[in-house]
């Protein structure tokens, strides 16, 4: 096990709008469902509905997009690349800073919804233990995808936007997404959009196998030194 | 002012990240909607269809080059180029417009290849040379209006912040403003400050298939929605481009502070 | 640490080779390696250091194959890099980087590190501004960061890239004068453009043109190719057309030039004695 410090380091090149984006992300979703609530008549529900949003669009978003923003930007990426320790660990251990950081956050607005008994209104989640799904499915989906994304173009930018329109995609087109049996088990949203109730735990599953396998994609591609040294794509 | 304009253009599109993303990111929106694509292509009523497509390319590929924009201003202070740019004669505004045209120029060439590449294939299939009139008029009052909207905040916002971080608030304000049904929460969906377009589409192009501007019943915010008329659409525009301006505006006056 | 390179060839991707065909041994001590920009210095740089594959050849670094990922790896284990350019993490102030270097080079006790870093900032005399962020470092401040850092894991072989572009006079000499010290039973390889860094501290010497091996050899050798084709010449008239001008210096009596030319560029042109960059000059001359 490496020392804890090299970790510090790590956390260090994410910065402060690493550390920034999971809690502000949810905080503006929760702000919009006090505005919101403020002159309607369900205050409870509004609130509830937004903070299961939070989790699981806001914070997953956020995990993709930061994930995406891994690799690229490194000035001193020639030197990483010579050092013993391989570059694509010191990268992984970013990843792992980034997505650690935002499950925290998911699990503090997790134990919110549990002191207002939220869980009980979204019963496909199976409650709050199996519940965690509803963030860590998309979370490392997304993340999976930016990381891919980014080995693929080393450049945050493009990276970042193809995270960007998938997530729209899945927001907008949720009927086309919703038709066939496929791409229901890739569905993002399940429990804030809906989905069929019976194929909810499928999806979740579906969505951490494949977040295995395109991590998996982006550790091998990540393993040529010679890409990494040429810099961004094209 | 041009020659800035220029280099930044051919910058943009020289990268090869660009066009692969966009291809992927064509590439899974026609699948996604595949169906209802190949029953537009047959369809003859030519406005409608380009009305639809321009809706649906505003709605998702502003994201994409949004993203893809959002570091060309800071790139410049990474590269260690600055100083030399700065050196160099003419005004810091100028330079600054020069770079805001060329990276919106740049935005704006792979969204008529998608948009118009669309286009084409319409007229060759239902055999309506209408569609490219309208894809022409779309794509002056609708998609360019966003290309220019967005990429004044996509310059100008990562000076105060990481383009990372600039990335996720983007994508929420876009899906927030424009995309969502303004009686479920406040909003400004549908609304004169919606770059979406929804304004000149249904005001201007006819657009009927949603309901893309004007005032809901039960929504907050419904005095940024007027009716929807060619005035109106005309306004909407306008205040994209004043909005737009501000922005860059706001870019000049930090790089000033900033540059020493 | 012998480096033995044989046939070796980097091909980008475009068709034109960065490498050609070169065959190269590097023995312990100082080496220097001569060439102007994209003569392939930088490219032979990231093969030895592991950053690129050859296109074809092969490349033996203390007889580990630099191809294969155990080489590679037992090769990073003993190197100290000093890339061209060298980016640097701004927020870091100079210890830390060298000390996150240091973790990264896998000395992960606390109390090793922290010696070694703080004598590796006092050989490069950065302990006076080690706790000031990178960002407000001077161009030289930061080579002499990368200096250290490629010292970090007392490296037995040492690659350095343009080490001495940025920096100032004395800091260049501080600088030459450092890394002699250090030949003894390491090997270092500099490559530059500067000829002089390589005449003030060299034995041996390559020069590279276009991807080949132009020379190989001592850097007396390639003084003495330019021996009787130095010459001074003074004038208050035109410049001498033959030969390549090195130096162009106006004096009370005209202008002095210092020619490097095969003849006698003019009937009153003295001999001189030849430097290492005449003699670089003459081989150039002979091959065009």
């Amino acid at each position: 096990m490496r020392p804890l410090l090299l970790w510090r380091y790590e956390v260090r090149r994410a910065g402060w709008a690493a550390v920034l984006a999971p809690p502000l992300v949810a905080a503006i979703v929760v702000l919009l469902a006090v505005v919101d609530a403020a002159d309607g008549a369900d205050q409870r529900g509004t609130v509830i509905r937004n903070l299961f949003a939070a989790l699981e669009m806001g914070l997953p978003l956020v995990a993709g997009i930061g994930a995406a923003s891994l690799v690229g930007r490194d000035p001193a990426a020639e030197l990483q690349l010579t050092v013993p320790t391989p570059y694509r660990a010191t990268l992984l251990r970013r990843l792992a800073v980034v997505v650690g950081w935002t499950a925290l956050v998911a699990l503090l607005i997790a134990a919110v919804l549990l002191v207002i008994d939220g869980w009980a209104d979204r019963p496909q989640a199976h409650g709050a233990v199996v519940g965690q799904l509803v963030w860590l499915a998309p979370t490392l989906w997304l993340a999976a995808v930016g990381f891919l994304a980014g080995a693929v173009f080393r450049g945050p930018a493009a990276a970042g936007g193809l995270v960007a329109v998938l997530w729209m995609i899945e927001q907008i087109l949720t009927e086309a997404v919703q038709q066939h049996q496929w791409s229901r088990l890739l569905y993002l949203f399940a429990t804030s959009q809906g989905t069929v109730p019976a194929d909810w735990t499928g999806n979740r599953l579906t969505l951490v196998a494949t977040a295995i396998v395109l991590g998996i994609a982006a550790w091998l591609l990540l393993g040529g030194t010679e890409r990494l040294v040429r810099g961004e794509a094209g | 002012m041009i020659p800035t304009a220029r280099y930044e253009l051919r910058m943009m599109l020289r990268k090869r990240s660009m066009w692969i993303s966009m291809a992927i990111i064509v590439g899974l929106l026609s699948l996604t909607a595949f169906r209802q694509i190949s029953d537009a292509v047959r369809d003859n009523d030519a406005r409608g269809v380009m009305t639809t497509v321009a809706l649906l390319v505003n709605i998702f590929l502003p994201v994409g080059y949004g993203s893809l924009l959002a570091d060309r201003l800071v790139r410049d202070q990474l590269l260690g180029v600055a100083p030399i740019l700065d050196a160099t004669g003419g005004s810091a505004l100028a330079r600054l417009f020069g770079k805001y045209l060329g990276v919106c120029a740049a935005a704006a060439v792979p969204l008529a290849t998608v948009y118009f590449g669309f286009a084409v294939v319409y007229t060759v299939v239902s055999g309506r040379p209408a569609g490219l009139a309208w894809a022409l008029a779309a794509f002056a009052v609708v998609l360019l209006p966003a290309v220019l909207f967005v990429g004044a905040f996509a310059l100008a916002v990562p000076l105060i912040m990481p383009a990372s971080l600039f990335r996720v608030l983007f994508v929420g304000y876009w899906f927030w403003g424009n995309a969502i049904t303004p009686a479920t929460m406040p909003t400004l969906a549908n609304s004169l400050v919606s770059p979406i377009g929804g304004y000149p589409l249904s005001a201007l192009l006819g657009y009927r298939d949603t309901v893309s501007a004007g005032p809901t019943p039960g929504a907050s915010l419904n005095f940024l929605r007027p009716q929807p008329t060619p005035a109106t659409a005309w306004l909407s525009i306008a205040v994209l481009f004043a909005l737009a301006a501000l922005a860059l505006y706001a870019a000049h006056a930090i790089r000033a502070r900033t540059t020493r | 640490m012998q480096i033995d390179i044989t046939g070796l060839t980097k091909r980008y991707k475009g068709g034109v080779p960065a490498l050609d065909r070169l065959d190269l041994v590097v023995p312990t001590g100082m080496f220097g390696l001569l060439g102007a920009n994209g003569a392939g210095k930088t490219t032979l740089m990231r093969i030895l250091a592991g950053l690129l594959r050859p296109t074809a050849g092969t490349v033996r670094i203390g007889g580990r194959d630099v191809t294969t990922r155990a080489g590679r790896l037992a090769i990073q284990r003993v190197l100290g890099y000093l890339p061209q350019d060298l980016g640097v993490y701004p927020d870091l102030t100079a210890r830390e980087f060298l000390d996150y270097v240091a973790l990264l080079k896998g000395i992960d006790d606390r109390s090793d590190r922290r010696r070694r870093v703080g004598e590796l900032l006092e050989v490069v005399a950065l302990t006076a501004d080690a706790d000031r962020r990178l960002r407000g470092y001077s161009g030289g401040m930061r080579r002499r960061v990368g200096i250290a850092q490629a010292l970090l894991a007392d490296p037995r072989l040492l690659i350095v890239d343009e080490p001495t572009a940025g920096l100032d006079p004395e800091e260049r000499i501080r600088f030459r004068t450092l890394l002699a010290q250090l030949a003894g039973a390491r090997t270092i390889v500099l490559s530059t453009h500067i000829v002089d860094d390589i005449a003030q501290t060299c034995r041996e010497l390559a020069v590279l043109a276009t991807g080949r091996l132009v020379f190989r050899g001592t850097v007396d050798e390639l003084v003495r190719r330019a021996e009787r084709h130095v010459w001074s010449v003074v004038t208050t008239g035109p410049a001498p057309t033959s030969g390549t001008i090195v130096s162009a210096v106006s004096h009370d009596d005209g202008m002095r030039y210092r020619v490097v030319s095969p003849a006698q560029p003019t009937p009153d042109a003295e001999p001189v004695p030849p430097n290492l960059e005449d003699g670089y000059l003459a081989l150039a001359q002979t091959r065009s």
